[in-house]
């Protein structure tokens, strides 16, 4: 019965989700994905027909690798920063915190977020302004330095960018830790193990995947982000989002905003390759180690 | 107790919906009602609409007199550019029934057959417009026939601070002077800064650059001026009203909204020159309900409905004699707008073809990039 | 030593919350402000919240939001939840395949697939509906409740609910007492992550929604093409006080195991 049976509760448990996203994302997707081969977007009476051309201008202006380079950085400061931002708040909350506000406060990290994007952004501008909240508070703290004056900077971007996706790492790592049993530290502890090495040794590898899902979840959205650079960024704020974004809005050049998204797929799968193989490594050096 | 406890969040929450509803039973997504229906009896159908989110036609005032007068519900669906109004109708046929495309995405419309030919012998406020919108070429096709009624129409020219320059501002250079340095705010799109840096190099004819890589480097110098780039009226008048800019691009009727607001703002059409724009209202292809798109064109140009707008919320430059005169006599669309000198100073934005499209936006993602 | 570190402990968690929800407050305090442009200094007037009481267009369209939001939510939570079992219960041919999958509705602009989906429906003959709201909504939470999971399940010991089963347990209590207390916390950042994103998402709402239907971020992005007013974070303000009330009710009752 087993073998029957295992691919019968397979089917019923993944044909749900898996279905729908190949009915409502895939497919779609699927279509974006030949638009990027054609010239024109086939409705009415468009002549259409198959080209290269959306890909080769990419590559031949310098420009869109120069912004898809910013992007992927942008990306890449937003998930160290958060990591490095909600790490330490991640494990307070699992280990630390006493047990009765643990859920509380848990879901008050992400109650932020059932707020609008531009009204957080806007908000994020009132604070970063020259003589704006931040700037005032400083001063209050009896700093007499002038003002910082971020607002319109990459900076500011930076700042948007970690705390709309904070949220997604704290959880994400606080799920993870949250699995490691106190008592298998206590073990650890009376065997001999110092806080550092509880840390380095158990901790740490098992807080990996939280950490891995919720770089997923901040990295791949943020390369693609614009509205946090256009409300942020001033004259810094034209990334590749940005770009894509005007393909869509401002023009009706749809096959080259897809062109330029898949191309972003790509790089982010490539990277993705990459990390894996460079985990792979890692467990295996850990496995040779210990 | 879990019980209890689990109730008392199942009340918050139905609380919380019926809050947020203004009705007592939360019926799950409603549409969007207009303003208290229920006493009279039930609507006919419903009259759809594309255009911008409060723009005139929006207005409590309309939905509550047309509404009544010809007992149709209106309902609106908004856009953010005007390439969604195409998107829309593309693929959405027969659904809407009067759309607000501006002259030059009119043309767009027309060409790939998206709208129909407007009989404007039905329409009673059709001769009260000017003969400047009246007898407007782009309204037409090859065979005559008129597609699209001048409603409003504006121009993108340069508002700034009354407080930061008490002299006012003379020129469209004001944009690329040093001393305004990380002060300007410009609309990010590509072809009205591209018309604006063709008019400060002296091109008359913008929509035809002499030298578009002239035009290029106008605009990175005018990057090294500029805050920040703005895309709405809202982000405009924030950035101004907190001192993030003191000068920069923008919109006339906005501009004057924004004066009445109680913003320190002037607007200015400068000797170069600026961009014009005019709005027009059009009825798609197969339209469903054509007789109440008829009622609604003509209601949309008569100078009762301007006039209130304009009361109300403050409207762009109106396209009838009748509106203009009505209007007080410092009033800006009289006052500046009003003003053939001015008018005679403005680019009026044209149809440009898809090549030319995707040049002018390449140009203008590199200036952007280089930042 | 440890106190001082427990203290420390408590002085970061606490100046993170006050980076979370500093521009929250900020929000709040402007919709109390007279200035519609967000000016300073502050001015305190309810004029924002007595205009949206009238204002019958936003107060409709936030509660389908919150409605829309809801259904999204556990539906996307249902359903993603049960294909990370799978994957984490069962080793399967096609496992690695079906988690790349995940990858392309996070990368690709939700406006991209928005408007493919808008010309899918086009073709298909399908008209816009609250059907294609949902089915637009559910789609892109689907890969965060299935990522989210997975990583709770990894730590999930199968042998407990072998043993329970063994003892005399049908599949649903076994699941109900042993598994169900385990991915709790991943259940409630999947619905909680979900119903954000299905309550701040504007572009799927913007091309998918029926005609005449709006929701909160639709009519917040439209509006501020021509104008925008603080009525918008008066009914911010009051959603979050009522969330956040809704939390911490909740919070003390729900119990993550130890």
């Amino acid at each position: 019965m087993g073998r029957w049976r295992r691919l019968f509760s397979l089917i019923v448990l993944l044909t749900p989700s898996y279905g729908w996203l190949v009915f409502a994302v895939l497919a779609p997707l699927g279509i974006m994905f030949v638009f990027s081969f054609l010239s024109d977007v086939p409705i009415g009476e468009r002549a259409v027909f198959f080209t290269l051309k959306n890909y080769q201008d990419f590559f031949q202006n310098t420009f869109y690798w120069r912004l898809t380079a910013k992007s992927l950085l942008t990306g890449l400061y937003t998930t160290i920063l958060c990591i490095l931002l909600g790490y330490p708040l991640a494990l307070i909350m699992a280990k630390i915190i006493p047990h009765r506000w643990r859920t509380a406060l848990f879901m008050l990290v992400i109650v932020p977020f059932w707020s609008n994007t531009i009204v957080r952004l806007y908000s994020w501008a009132i604070v970063l302004r020259k003589g704006g909240v931040l700037d005032l508070f400083i001063q209050w703290l009896g700093f007499e330095s002038g003002s910082l004056e971020i607002l319109y900077t990459y900076q500011a971007v930076l700042v948007g960018l970690v705390h709309g996706y904070l949220p997604y790492m704290v959880l994400t790592l606080y799920i993870a830790i949250d699995r490691v049993e106190n008592s298998f530290l206590e073990a650890a502890a009376s065997l001999g193990a110092n806080a550092w090495q509880r840390f380095w040794r158990i901790l740490f590898p098992l807080s990996l995947p939280g950490m891995i899902s919720g770089s997923i979840l901040i990295f791949i959205p943020t390369i693609g982000s614009f509205v946090e650079p256009r409300l942020l960024g001033g004259r810094t704020g034209t990334m590749i989002g940005t770009i894509i974004e005007d393909q869509f809005v401002q023009l009706f050049k749809w096959n080259f905003g897809a062109t330029l998204a898949f191309l972003l797929l790509v790089v982010v799968l490539i990277l993705m390759a990459l990390l894996g193989l460079l985990l792979r490594q890692m467990r295996l050096l850990r496995g040779e180690g210990g | 107790m879990m019980k209890y406890k689990a109730l008392v969040i199942l009340l918050l929450v139905v609380l919380m919906l019926s809050a947020c509803g203004g009705q007592a039973t939360p019926q799950p997504l409603a549409p969007v009602a207009t303003a208290e229906s229920e006493a009279t009896a039930p609507e006919r159908f419903t009259l759809r609409v594309i255009n911008w989110n409060g723009y005139g036609s929006d207005e409590p005032f309309v939905l509550e007199q047309f509404g009544k007068l010809y007992n149709v519900k209106i309902e609106h669906d908004y856009i953010n550019s005007e390439e969604e109004i195409l998107t829309k109708l593309r693929t959405s046929p027969a659904t809407y029934d009067v759309i607000l495309p501006n002259v030059a995405y009119l043309r767009i419309a027309m060409q790939e057959g998206l709208v129909e030919p407007i009989d404007v012998a039905r329409l009673q406020n059709w001769e009260k417009l000017l003969p400047r919108f009246k007898d407007l070429p782009e309204l037409r096709d090859e065979a005559g026939a008129v597609y699209g009624v001048p409603w409003v129409w504006g121009a993108t020219a340069i508002a700034y601070n009354t407080e930061k320059f008490p002299n006012g501002i003379d020129s469209i250079q004001a944009l690329w002077d040093p001393s305004n340095k990380g002060q300007v705010g410009i609309f990010d799109s590509f072809e009205d800064e591209i018309v604006f840096a063709g008019l400060a190099l002296g091109d008359k004819t913008p929509y035809q650059p002499d030298d578009l890589q002239a035009v290029k480097q106008k605009l990175l110098e005018l990057m090294d001026n500029v805050k920040t780039l703005w895309a709405s009226e809202d982000e405009f008048n924030k950035l101004f009203a907190n001192g993030d800019i003191t000068l920069g691009n923008y919109w006339s009727g906005a501009a004057a909204r924004a004066a009445k607001m109680g913003l320190p703002m002037a607007f200015v059409v400068p000797p170069e020159g600026a961009l014009g724009w005019i709005d027009t209202w059009a009825i798609p292809k197969d339209a469903p309900h054509k007789d109440i798109a008829y009622k609604w064109l003509d209601y949309m140009i008569s100078s009762e409905f301007y006039l209130t707008w304009d009361n109300t919320a403050g409207a762009p430059a109106p396209t009838t004699q009748a509106s203009l005169d009505a209007l007080a006599e410092d009033h800006f669309n009289r006052a500046v707008m009003g003003n053939p000198e001015v008018l005679a100073r403005l680019v009026f934005m044209e149809t440009m073809s898809p090549e030319t499209r995707e040049e002018w936006n390449r140009l203008w993602e590199e200036v952007k990039a280089s930042q | 030593m440890k106190r001082a570190i427990a203290t420390l402990a408590y002085l970061y968690a606490l100046s993170m919350l006050i980076f979370l929800y500093g521009p929250l407050m900020v929000m709040i305090v402007m919709g109390f402000n007279r200035s519609p442009f967000y000016q300073l200094p502050f001015h305190f007037d309810l004029i924002w919240f007595q205009k949206l009481v009238t204002n019958e267009r936003i107060l409709v369209a936030t509660r389908n939001s919150i409605v829309l939001a809801l259904a999204v939510s556990l539906l996307a939570t249902f359903l993603g939840t049960l294909a990370a079992w799978a994957m984490a219960r069962y080793r399967f041919r096609g496992k690695s395949f079906l988690q790349v999958i995940l990858v392309p509705p996070i990368a690709i602009p939700w406006l991209i697939l928005a408007v493919a989906l808008l010309l899918m429906f086009y073709w298909l003959k399908i008209p816009r509906s609250l059907f294609t709201l949902v089915v637009g909504h559910v789609g892109v939470s689907l890969p965060y409740v299935i990522l989210v999971m997975m990583t709770r399940f990894q730590g999930v010991d199968w042998g407990l609910e072998e043993a329970a089963r063994s003892l005399g347990a049908d599949p649903l209590t076994a699941f109900r007492r042993i598994i169900f207390p385990l991915i709790l916390p991943g259940l409630i950042a999947s619905l909680m992550f979900t119903f954000a994103i299905s309550f701040d998402n504007f572009t799927l709402s913007h091309f998918l929604a029926p005609q005449g239907v709006s929701t909160l971020p639709v009519e917040i992005y439209t509006s501020i093409r021509k104008g925008f007013t603080p009525e918008i974070n008066a009914i911010s303000a009051i959603v979050f006080f009522f969330s956040a009330t809704l939390v911490i009710f909740s919070g003390r009752e729900i119990k993550f195991v130890e």
